[in-house]
């Protein structure tokens, strides 16, 4: 494909693009880069707090490991928050990513595709923070490292793709409709609730109804098996992982046709 | 044949231009009649820039320049017809291209020079001299949102001017601002034609195009009225020009040239040599330069006379003018060459039009006046202290003692 091969040609513009995102965002702030370390360990004293002296959460049944030792509840929604704030920090600020260079567009050519990739590395960037968080409060919760470990970049893979898909046809979409800028936030509210992340498809077993809608969102399989890997020791749920992949797959055909097709008015119209 | 650069078939470019922008969903779904007309920009241009020529693009407001110079450096797409463009692109179409208020000034140098298509390592290579030529070492590592406007200015320019490209797509809106920044700006272009890069540039000044570019190109209403050599098109363009405001022309800062006499005796060529013998059309104060004429004059006609007269581009200020008849140098009858030399041009920075004439020893009779019809730039020359006006004197300041004067007592 000529897209592919345009896009890693450049890759150095990409790189500087995405540097610029995470300078910019942290830019004049006193901690500076140290916010996408703070943000998180904040986050997570926090739900151990409220969690536990608050609801007295008891343990769910899903957190449990393989070898029987439990996940306190804090680490076990953190863990879901952390793959998830990947998908919904890339797949919302990507509806900008266009219309938001409107100065660059119509000075310069360069692939148009790399506006919202960048959003979305910088996404995966600010994820590998969070993700050293959750090894240090997993490694201080009583989990080891295990060979479960290894499946991370596959479903790293599969998130990045799907993300990078909706991104390309949101950050399209918004160029021509910029309701879709303030829609996002609602519809990622909505969709955050319709995903096992503070909850686990366990809680729903027994209406067949529901849990096969919870399983037709794309990110049910993708939460549930980082969780997996990451917290309890496990396998991910490798059918609804091959679904999610599927399903990232047509977004990305989808979000690459339309943009491809659209992109040559985008200098006209922001 | 020349490799093809850029290659245009009939390139259609529409605007459309909207009463009202529907750009919410309620307007979309509201405002069922599409209120907008299509605008077309460019109808049909066709255009082959040969590697390692400078063409300029002129013609009036309004003609499709801008589009289609944003059109070559494929930010705009047309919709019908084909580009094609060999090469790495840079286009200058403005200063501060992608400069983000919230990052350095370096910073900004290595995401500018990527967006203008220059690979790190090659910004890496000229950081140096774009920091040395914006002069401010020291702000490098603040945010240019704290720079003055002078500062960003600076620097904007000396990354512009950094850029290395295969080809160069430029807008005279880059030169804005000062005069120095100008010219600034036209000797690099200059430097890399030398280099044989290939060069597209849009310009409202028409002695830049006359001297810097080898061809131009005269569009007019979205079509290519004209193509060719730079020296006739703009001859051609304003020639129409003048013909439409034949009242607005008083200094005669648009003047075309003419060209008349008896023909009795003709000048076949007429050349604006530098030191290497070069038509380069730019010279530098202090370099040599010489004006050679190319003439057949009939036997008998001995007295023949060459005149050559200087003026300023901009206002016809008479600079200097001298001929062979003074200077006692005879020319010989039949097809010849004389040649006028000046071992250092003593012109400051501008641009200069020439006269050249051959008449009679009396100067009753003209045979052929070429009249401001070749151009040449000055540029700055670094090696001399900055002076004002139109020439280049030796000169020699001196402190003379002074005495004090009593304090007046109230």
């Amino acid at each position: 494909m000529a897209g592919v091969e345009e896009l890693y040609r450049a890759r150095e513009l990409t790189g500087n693009l995405v540097r610029r995102d995470l300078k910019v965002r942290h830019r004049g702030t006193f901690l500076g880069m140290l916010w996408s370390l703070t943000t998180p360990l904040l986050y997570v004293g926090l739900y151990w707090f409220i969690f536990t002296f608050i609801f007295r959460a008891r343990d769910i049944q899903d957190a449990t490991r393989a070898d029987g030792t439990v996940v306190p509840f804090a680490l076990y929604f953190f863990g879901g928050l952390v793959i998830w704030n990947l998908f919904a920090t890339a797949v919302g600020a990507s509806t900008g990513s266009v219309t938001g260079s409107g100065y660059l567009l119509g000075k310069v050519y360069f692939p148009r595709a790399i506006l919202p990739l960048s959003t979305v590395l910088s996404a995966v960037v600010t994820f590998g923070f969070e993700l050293s968080v959750l090894v240090v409060a997993t490694l201080i919760f009583g989990g080891l490292p295990t060979l479960q470990w290894l499946w991370l970049p596959l479903i790293l893979a599969i998130v990045t793709v799907l993300s990078f898909g909706l991104a390309l046809l949101l950050s399209a979409v918004t160029v021509f409709l910029r309701d879709v800028a303030h829609f996002i936030g609602v519809f990622l509210q909505l969709w955050f609730w319709g995903t096992p992340i503070i909850y686990s498809l366990t809680f729903v077993a027994d209406r067949p109804l529901l849990l096969r809608l919870l399983q037709a969102n794309p990110m049910t399989g993708i939460v549930t098996s980082f969780r997996n890997v990451m917290l309890l020791n496990r396998p991910p749920d490798f059918k609804l992982l091959a679904y999610d992949a599927l399903v990232a797959l047509v977004c990305l055909a989808v979000g690459a046709k339309v943009f491809g097709r659209w992109q040559r008015q985008f200098a006209e119209i922001v | 044949m020349a490799d093809i650069a850029i290659s245009c078939v009939g390139v259609w470019k529409s605007y459309r231009i909207y009463h009202q922008r529907a750009n919410t969903l309620k307007e979309k779904v509201l405002s069922r009649a599409h209120r907008y007309e299509d605008f077309w920009a460019l109808k049909g241009i066709d255009l082959e820039v040969e590697a390692g020529t400078t063409i300029g693009i002129i013609g009036p407001n309004g003609s499709g320049k801008s589009t289609l110079l944003k059109t070559l450096a494929m930010v705009l797409t047309p919709n019908r017809g084909s580009l094609t463009v060999k090469g790495r692109v840079s286009p200058l179409l403005e200063l501060g291209t992608g400069f983000h208020p919230e990052l350095t000034g370096k910073e900004n140098v290595y995401l500018a020079g990527s967006l203008l298509g220059q690979p790190k390592r090659e910004v890496a290579k000229r950081y140096d001299g774009i920091v040395d030529f914006a002069g401010i070492e020291t702000f490098m590592d603040i945010p240019v949102k704290n720079y003055s406007s002078g500062m960003y200015a600076r620097l904007a320019f000396a990354v512009a001017i950094s850029v290395d490209p295969e080809i160069l797509i430029v807008d005279e809106v880059l030169a804005v601002g000062d005069e120095g920044f100008q010219m600034k700006c036209w000797e690099r272009i200059a430097e890399l034609r030398a280099e044989g890069r290939t060069i597209v540039l849009v310009s409202h000044s028409l002695p830049t195009v006359r001297t810097l570019c080898s061809r131009a190109v005269w569009l007019d209403k979205g079509t290519v009225r004209e193509i060719g050599k730079a020296a006739d098109v703009v001859a051609d363009y304003l020639a129409e020009v003048h013909h439409e405001t034949a009242e607005n022309e008083q200094a005669g800062a648009g003047s075309h040239g003419r060209r008349y006499g008896s023909g009795v005796a003709e000048i076949t060529e007429i050349g604006v040599l530098d030191g290497d013998d070069a038509h380069t059309g730019t010279f530098r104060t202090g370099d040599p330069l010489t004006i050679r004429v190319s003439y057949t004059i009939p036997e008998g006609l001995d007295d023949t006379i060459c005149g050559i007269a200087v003026m300023r581009g901009e206002n016809l200020a008479y600079v200097f003018g001298q001929n062979s008849g003074q200077a006692g140098v005879p020319l010989a009858t039949g097809v010849g060459d004389i040649e006028f030399r000046v071992p250092s041009l003593p012109l400051l920075r501008g641009h200069y039009v020439i006269t050249v004439v051959l008449h009679d020893g009396a100067a009753t009779k003209i045979y052929d006046c070429h009249e401001r019809r070749h151009w040449f730039s000055v540029f700055d020359n670094p090696s001399l202290p900055i002076e004002g006006g139109m020439v280049h004197v030796k000169t020699e300041w001196k402190a003379m003692p002074s005495t004090p004067v009593p304090v007046p007592t109230p």
